[in-house]
């Protein structure tokens, strides 16, 4: 703590006091001063003035009769005065009567000198002068008897203040007192506090300071009181939160938390996940609190199941999630006998609802390692639904980690290339097969890394449906697939999913662009069937809108899906590209030259324009051409370019000259 | 020359008239017509503008008169301060409240000193007497030459007159009345 040095109120007030007092008299005695001693000086001037002024008309008198003697009378009698030093009487500058008295050359220095005019009598012509030499010793005594009386005047003072302080200490001395006292207080001990009779502000002072030690003192005690009851409340509450942290409020299991902590301080230990399968669809049917209520029984099973096996303990993860963490690692042969066993006892179980019975099913995701446990238990259990298995455990070499990695560094290539717009088309020629000619184009989707390697869309295009920006790319190849294709006369495809079609915000995206770029005559949608199209009554009704436009469609990678002529029938396409993996060994499987020629046929039926693609070989191309399939697009004829309009020319160019 | 005149004076006033002090009258021509012009009231005395300083004697003391003028001449040269003066020599017999005069100086009389001072009063001008003597008479001024010259006053005498001294003239002169002349 800081040591300040109190400094004493009463010594500052005495010392304000006497300050200012000497301030004030100074001032005063100061100025007193110099008026006094002008004062002084200006009586004893006067005074000789005065002497001169009365003796002056007598001397001018005689002066004027000629009375020499009287003169001398005059100034001899003056000069009986013992503080006129000499006298001297002069006409013009002669001096006509002089009279010095014995002091005189004593006491020049300290004397007065006052000249006076003397006119002559009944008239105001100058006659001579008066000079009076005055001794300045009355002066000097009136000076000095002030300056004894201003000594005294100070010594007195000067008592009297100091008197005054003493005394002001003394009255404020008991204030000390108090404060030195109360240094020590402390609300838990009662003090006396002194001078609380004395008839004043002391007095005064004491009493509210008694005062208000009783009310601190009871404050104090409610306080004491207020903050054990509060101890005790937010003990109690921080324990209710330590457990609310770590326990699911719905099962009263211990939590995700929990279980992450157990991981944390744990390196022996193995971990299932359990995961109920379709466990939205119960809450969506039967509603949360039937979904709650199933949770909850599942949660007193598996409790019953396990809680005489000291080495598991049962975690509720989340909603539809448990877990079970194995405290000492058991086999692998072991924990998938256990993760096996549950599925089946799961499967048994049947749990009631207003006389329904509902019944789950589970998947078990398992992890034999503890480090990093959660997560791989978490891939496990995904790889197990993928893969429609009851239960899997979490295979280390599977490298499912790296693919992860992997996936998350397309997703930062593909939104790094979105941003700096390395996203581009290119460009591949599709061929007539009657005449040879490059009749339009597709567009494709390709990337441009940081080293300008062209990346291929199989590569991204799947990652970016999972990470929600295929919608994105299709609105890029959609704006710069019409912008380039602005003005030229030259028909041009792009490829749509289904996804794409349902999208209404990448709908109006194309028809913006559509409109934009007037190119509504020149574009052919290629919707993909590789997926199977489910909705095909918005796919239609798209189909119909873009129709209306002008714009044509196609089913792209047709025969690869479950591919459905009835509802083939009511898209009202405009060509039908069939799939690659069809075309690409026609030369030789002979099944495929079977759907093949089904297909061409079909299509032939309905005016369908038909395409063949991955046209590889010249072997290829020419079964396709006996096929009769209308059009080829393939690497054989040509190959995907950044720019297709020297291509196209170059291609017209050449295959005019072969035709010729 | 002043020798012989001096000589011849007190011999003719040994024989015919009064004995005058030379010295005397040299120092009253000298001083009465500055204590004239002490009068503050001068300009009312005067005769056409001028200072009319009129001598008045017996016949037998008419050089002593003309003692008096050139003195008075020889001194002033014409002037009394600022103003122009005649002297004006009159005899006793011949003195009347018409004779012009600013101021009267009075020589020796037996008898005709309290009619002079009586027609200075009566015109209300200073009058000088070459005796203190005469001033019981009624006459205003007069002189003595005793260790220094002294000027005398006749008290009784001065608030009788139209005239107005400077005051400091009143603390020079030694004051005189009936009682102690």
């Amino acid at each position: 703590m800081k040591n300040n040095k109190v400094k004493s109120l009463s010594s500052k007030i005495i010392l304000s006091i006497v300050l200012v007092s000497l301030l004030i008299i100074t001032t005063i005695l100061t100025i007193f001063e110099k008026i006094n001693k002008e004062a002084f000086y200006n009586i004893e001037t006067e005074k000789v003035h005065i002497i001169a002024k009365t003796i002056e008309p007598l001397i001018a008198l005689n002066i004027y009769l000629g009375l020499d003697d009287k003169i001398n009378q005059l100034t001899t009698q003056l000069i009986k005065n013992p503080n006129i030093l000499a006298v001297k009487v002069l006409i013009g500058n002669t001096v006509i009567n002089e009279v010095k008295s014995k002091e005189y050359e004593n006491n020049l220095e300290d004397s007065f000198i006052v000249k006076d005019t003397i006119f002559e009598p009944n008239s105001k012509k100058e006659m001579g002068f008066l000079i009076l030499i005055y001794s300045s010793k009355n002066y000097q005594e009136l000076l000095h008897k002030y300056t004894l009386f201003i000594t005294a005047l100070l010594i007195f003072l000067g008592v009297l203040f100091l008197v005054l302080g003493l005394y002001i200490k003394r009255l404020l001395s008991p204030l000390g007192e108090i404060a030195t006292l109360l240094k020590n207080y402390s609300p838990d001990k009662e003090m006396e506090i002194p001078f609380i009779k004395s008839n004043n502000e002391i007095g005064l002072i004491s009493g509210a300071l008694t005062n208000m030690q009783e009310s601190i003192l009871k404050y104090s005690k409610q306080q004491q009181n207020i903050n054990n009851y509060l101890e005790e409340e937010v003990s109690k509450k921080t324990a209710e939160l330590v457990k609310q942290l770590y326990t699911n409020a719905l099962t009263g299991l211990p939590n995700r938390l929990s279980l992450l902590n157990k991981i944390k301080n744990d390196d022996k230990g193995a971990l299932l996940i359990i995961n109920i399968d379709d466990f939205k669809e119960i809450n969506d049917f039967y509603g949360h609190e039937v979904g709650d209520g199933i949770l909850i029984e599942f949660s007193l099973r598996l409790q019953k199941m396990y809680n005489q096996n000291q080495n598991i303990l049962l975690k509720h993860l989340s909603g539809d999630e448990f877990a079970l963490f194995f405290i000492q690692k058991p086999s692998m042969e072991e924990l998938m006998q256990i993760a096996k066993k549950l599925v089946n006892a799961v499967e048994k179980m049947i749990f009631f609802h207003e006389n329904n019975e509902v019944s789950i099913r589970i998947t078990i995701g398992g992890s034999y390692q503890i480090k990093g446990a959660l997560e791989k238990a978490d891939i496990a259990l995904k790889s197990a639904k993928k893969k429609r298995k009851s239960y899997l455990i979490y295979d280390e070499k599977s490298n499912v980690e790296k693919l992860y990695k992997e996936n998350m560094e397309w997703v930062r290539k593909l939104k790094k290339a979105m941003e700096q717009d390395k996203i581009v088309p290119y460009f591949q020629a599709i061929f007539d097969n009657q005449s040879n000619k490059i009749v339009s184009c597709e567009c494709l989707i390709r990337l441009i890394d940081d080293e300008d390697n062209v990346i291929v869309p199989y590569k991204f295009l799947s990652i970016a449906k999972k990470s929600r920006l295929y919608s994105k790319l299709t609105k890029i190849m959609i704006e710069k697939s019409c912008r380039y294709f602005e003005h030229l006369d030259f028909d041009f495809s792009v490829n749509l999913s289904v996804e794409d079609i349902l999208d209404l915000e990448t709908v109006d995206y194309i028809k913006y662009n559509i409109k934009k770029y007037n190119v509504s005559n020149h574009i052919i949608f290629e919707i993909l069937e590789s997926e199977g199209i489910e909705n095909y009554q918005e796919v239609s009704t798209f189909i119909d809108e873009m129709k209306t436009l002008g714009c044509r469609t196609a089913i792209d990678d047709f025969g690869s899906g479950y591919s459905n002529f009835e509802h083939l029938l009511k898209l009202n396409v405009d060509y039908i590209k069939i799939d690659g993996t069809l075309i690409k060994n026609l030369d030789t499987d002979k099944n495929a030259q079977v759907v093949v020629e089904t297909i061409v046929e079909f299509a032939r039926k309905l005016n369908i324009a038909t395409i063949a693609e991955f046209v590889h070989s010249e072997a290829v191309l020419k079964k396709v051409k006996e096929f009769r399939v209308d059009r080829t697009q393939g690497f054989f004829l040509s190959e995907p370019q950044r720019q297709i309009l020297l291509e196209l020319h170059d291609k017209k160019t050449r295959q005019n000259s072969m035709d010729v | 020359m002043k020798k012989i005149i001096f000589i011849y004076l007190t011999f003719i006033n040994l024989a015919y008239g009064y004995n005058y002090d030379s010295l005397l009258l040299k120092a009253q021509a000298s001083i009465f017509p500055k204590v004239m012009l002490l009068d503050k009231k001068i300009k009312d005395k005067l005769v056409d503008s001028n200072i009319v300083y009129t001598i008045v004697y017996d016949k037998s003391d008419y050089d002593t008169a003309l003692f008096i003028r050139d003195s008075i001449n020889k001194k002033y040269k014409g002037y009394f301060g600022q103003y122009v003066y005649k002297i004006n020599l009159v005899e006793f017999s011949n003195l009347s409240k018409e004779t012009q005069a600013s101021a009267i100086y009075i020589l020796n009389s037996d008898k005709n000193i309290k009619k002079a001072a009586n027609i200075a009063k009566e015109k209300g001008i200073i009058s000088f007497s070459y005796d203190t003597d005469n001033l019981r008479q009624g006459l205003l001024f007069s002189l003595i030459l005793e260790k220094s010259m002294v000027l005398y006053l006749n008290k009784d005498n001065l608030y009788t007159q139209k005239v107005d001294f400077v005051s400091s003239l009143l603390q020079i002169v030694k004051f005189v009345d009936k009682k102690n002349i």
